[in-house]
């Protein structure tokens, strides 16, 4: 056993050291080779995957589903691993400041240099991956109605230009610490030239891309197959699986009983499930912490909610009265991790010693009280004439928040908080939500591996659905997404975690949790918590004894 | 007859006019738009986007310009876009309608088989066990929720037994017609339950009424043997109304069942309409909505022109 365990080690250790090498050179059949029959990475198999809903499409780009499954054949310049690190995929490096490939110009602009492997070729074969399709990419991507969900990241860069077959230059306006999170994806200028991307059947359904598996079906309402790449650039050996099969099951109790059935080998399951598949006998437990937590806010968009929560101290009391212990260890079972700021614990970015909001019902009623919040005849606060009266929006999809939304309400009114819940389908909330006609709610969002928040809390940030605004806070945070210096935006970035916390403009109640099933054959899952996802490294999963 | 059911076919069109304007504004009074698809799942959007996005699909123009446009289009036969996945609405109902049909079609016919028998017997056998029995049975399919049951059945059947898939149409990579039967087996019981349990009871009240009828007496009176009284002169009879309820039912093989597909992940109509609704895609909610409401249209024809042939004191002019 504890040769396997040292074999597998060193089999993990060659293939993270040839991932990060120089090139498709450095790569080969090494780990085969260095690791005996009995231990070495087992050949073959179907990966069964038990999906949720149906994706829309199969552009990583314009596709509004995580990108799961396109990630398994299309590969980008970088993608995001286990740590919430960008990692080099069809670039060599990821460029720094550091590495010389990051420089600051004389007009002040900044210019990228991104050297490309080579000899990567198209799933057809014919064509071979260069400098070319990434321009092209950058090119769809900032042109009008390309429909990609972050274009706007993209906007700063001005030019991309071909340096020669295996190098692109890029080149932004200003200086940008987000560079290295975008092109999760390259797209074939072969193919797409001259097409209109967004509603191309030929690509949007049927992707071709440089990645470890090849496009077979998509049977609509059904499944969507991947058959392994023979000729991946990463090395003959590579990938190990033979197939892999995404199966659609939208209802949370069928995929429970699919997995206790034996019939999938992978299948994601919601918090409250948890117990259920935690001690099954052929399938381990993942808790993958996401780069995504639940937080309370406050909408000050109205007239109302102005008047209410444009004080600190309503708003200070409201984060006192809400019991995250409760919320994390009852509704959720223990499942997920109490959150006080916006980074999660596993980012370089998580700051642990923000302003810290612990359930005290009796600080909270003695802040609202010094506030002219005095409890009326019925046992509910009001001041001026206003009742502390308010509406949580919520989704009726959203079957978590309706049980701490009333662990919430009842803690609430001892203190003399009305608390009314108003559910809506899941796309009239969106609605409301967007438009800032709402006084209270709770819901998540998702990061990706960089932690910038700036479009969340920023005074003009799309984002920022609550309307607060602190001039200094934003300044960190501009700050921060133009600085180059990883240790300089560390810095700036936990200050800005600071003020959110000193502000009390939005309340981190819990980190999310995605439970995912494996089988016990399923070797080198590797979950990661980003908008990227899981399969980052489905090249080197292999389906033991 | 011909004359009749030619006027009963210019009555759709204005008939089929009207239904679509009504679902095309309810449809559109629904809060939300086809936008939160993008709001609800990525969760940094640029804003420009969406804007690039509802002007793509038209959603910046008024609603009755909306219509206009969408009636102009189907008049060509054109059932407009998807706004989920960009694909010809009439494709994808088309692609799912085989599934459905599957589906429905051996429910049907599973609980045609099973319902008529059950509800003759408990009729002639009024008030025995096996009539309170059945009466109880029936009582308890109508009430019981389908997507319990069909957890319950996953359980034993899949979990516990191992005989049968939990849900999909065939294994991936087998497919092979055993297999595929497999599948059928748990979605089509579950969904013949209700009809089942509903159809029995038409066939039996229906039978009561028919055999305390004097022409059954008559017949029984010229000293036929109960057996011809029964198969020749009262069920053919009570037949009538219980084939009426089962052609309207008929419009419902095709727009399938949205829970049992839901659950058992068959590849049905029916999930395409919750998927549609969901994310507010106008087009392929208006296609599917427009397919269920002319055969709903179309099926009551069909059980007029029905009763006509099976009861010679109706007829249509």
């Amino acid at each position: 056993m504890i040769t396997r365990v040292r074999l597998l080690v060193a089999f993990l250790v060659v293939t993270i050291l040839a991932s990060c090498g120089p090139g498709p050179t450095a790569v080969p059949s090494q780990p085969a080779a260095s690791a005996s029959a009995s231990a070495g990475p087992t050949k073959g198999g179907v990966l069964r995957i038990g999906y949720g809903a149906e994706v829309d499409n199969l552009n990583a780009f314009t596709s509004q589903f995580l990108t799961d499954i396109e990630l398994t054949m299309v590969e980008g310049l970088i993608v995001s691993n286990d740590k919430n690190e960008y990692i080099p995929v069809l670039a060599k490096q990821v460029p720094t400041v550091a590495n010389g490939l990051v420089k600051t110009r004389s007009d002040g602009k900044l210019e990228l240099t991104w050297p490309l492997q080579q000899g990567v070729m198209w799933h057809d074969q014919v064509h071979e991956f260069t400098a070319d399709d990434v321009c092209f990419t950058w090119k769809y991507i900032v042109g009008t109605g390309s429909e990609v969900y972050n274009r706007n990241s993209y906007l700063p860069i001005s030019d991309c230009r071909v340096q020669d077959k295996y190098t692109a230059v890029m080149v932004w306006d200003k200086p940008s610490a987000i560079y290295n999170g975008l092109f999760e994806a390259v797209l074939p200028k072969y193919m797409l030239e001259g097409k209109d991307i967004v509603k191309y059947d030929g690509y949007n359904r049927s992707p071709v891309g440089t990645g470890p598996f090849i496009f077979v079906e998509w049977k609509s309402g059904e499944y969507v197959r991947v058959k392994r790449n023979p000729n991946y650039w990463r090395g003959k050996d590579y990938p190990y699986v033979d197939e892999i099969v995404f199966r659609f099951i939208p209802d949370i109790n069928t995929r429970l009983n699919a997995v206790k059935s034996g019939e999938v080998d992978f299948a994601q399951m919601t918090p409250t499930q948890v117990k259920d598949v935690k001690d099954l006998a052929n399938y381990n437990l993942t808790l993958v912490q996401q780069n995504s937590w639940q937080h309370f806010d406050m909408s000050i968009k109205t007239e109302r909610g102005a008047k209410i929560f444009g004080d600190k101290s309503v708003r200070q009391a409201l984060f006192m009265l809400i019991d995250k212990k409760t919320i994390v260890d009852g509704v959720l079972e223990g499942t997920v991790q109490v959150a006080d700021t916006v980074a999660p614990t596993t980012s370089p970015y998580y700051n642990p010693n923000v302003k810290k909001y612990p359930y005290d019902p009796t600080a909270a009623k003695k802040l609202l009280d010094d506030a002219g919040w005095k409890v009326g005849a019925d046992g509910i606060r009001e001041k001026a004439g206003e009742k502390l009266s308010l509406t949580a929006l919520l989704s009726s999809a959203d079957a978590i928040g309706k049980l701490y939304w009333q662990v919430i309400q009842q803690n609430m009114k001892a203190a003399g908080v009305d608390i009314k819940i108003d559910t809506k389908d899941a796309a009239a909330r969106s609605q409301v939500w967007r438009s800032g006609q709402w006084e209270v709610q709770i819901s998540r969002w998702v990061l990706p591996a960089d932690p910038s928040v700036t479009g969340l809390y920023s005074c003009k940030g799309s984002n920022n659905m609550t309307g607060f605004c602190d001039p200094v806070m934003d300044e960190q945070m501009i700050k921060s997404d133009e600085e180059l210096d990883p240790a300089k935006r560390k810095a700036l970035l936990f200050k800005a975690q600071e003020l959110l916390a000193e502000n009390a403009f939005s309340l981190p109640v819990y980190y999310n949790v995605n439970p995912i099933v494996t089988s016990k054959k399923l070797v080198n899952f590797k979950a990661s918590g980003t908008n990227l996802g899981s399969f980052w490294n489905v090249y080197e999963w292999y389906l033991g004894k | 007859m011909g004359r009749y059911v030619r006027r009963r076919l210019i009555q759709m069109v204005p008939l089929l006019f009207g239904i679509s304007l009504l679902i095309f504004l309810i449809i559109q009074a629904a809060p939300g738009g086809p936008e939160a698809i993008f709001l609800e799942n990525r969760l940094f959007i640029d804003p420009s986007v969406i804007d690039a996005f509802r002007q793509r699909l038209g959603l910046d123009q008024p609603v009755p310009v909306q219509y206009v446009r969408w009636v102009t289009a189907v008049l060509s036969g054109d059932f407009g876009i998807s706004f989920t996945t960009g694909r010809p609405v009439g494709d994808m109902i088309a692609e799912r309608l085989p599934a459905t049909l599957e589906l429905m079609s051996v429910s049907f016919v599973f609980a045609a088989v099973v319902a008529l028998p059950l509800g003759v017997y408990s009729a002639v056998r009024q008030y025995s066990l096996f009539d309170f029995s059945a009466t109880t049975a029936s009582f308890l399919g109508i009430a019981m929720p389908v997507f319990w049951f069909a957890l319950i059945l996953q359980l034993l059947f899949s979990v516990n037994l191992g005989w049968l898939p939990t849900s999909g149409r065939d294994t991936i990579g087998d497919g092979s017609v055993p297999d595929q039967l497999k599948h059928l087996v748990l979605p089509a019981f579950v969904l013949s339950i209700r009809h089942i349990a509903g159809w029995s009871r038409y066939m039996r009240s229906s039978l009561l009424d028919v055999i305390r009828a004097d022409f059954i007496r008559t017949a029984r009176a010229k000293g036929l043997r109960e057996r011809i009284v029964l198969s020749r002169h009262a069920v053919k009879n009570a037949l009538i109304p219980v084939v009426s309820i089962m052609a309207l039912d008929l419009a419902g093989l095709f727009s399938g069942a949205v829970i049992t597909e839901t659950i058992f992940a068959w590849p049905g109509v029916g999930r395409l309409f919750v998927q549609a609704m969901f994310s507010r895609d106008y087009p392929l909610l208006m296609g599917i909505l427009m397919m269920g409401s002319f055969l709903v249209v179309f099926f009551n024809l069909l059980a007029d022109i029905a009763y006509a042939w099976l009861d010679p004191r109706i007829s249509y002019r």
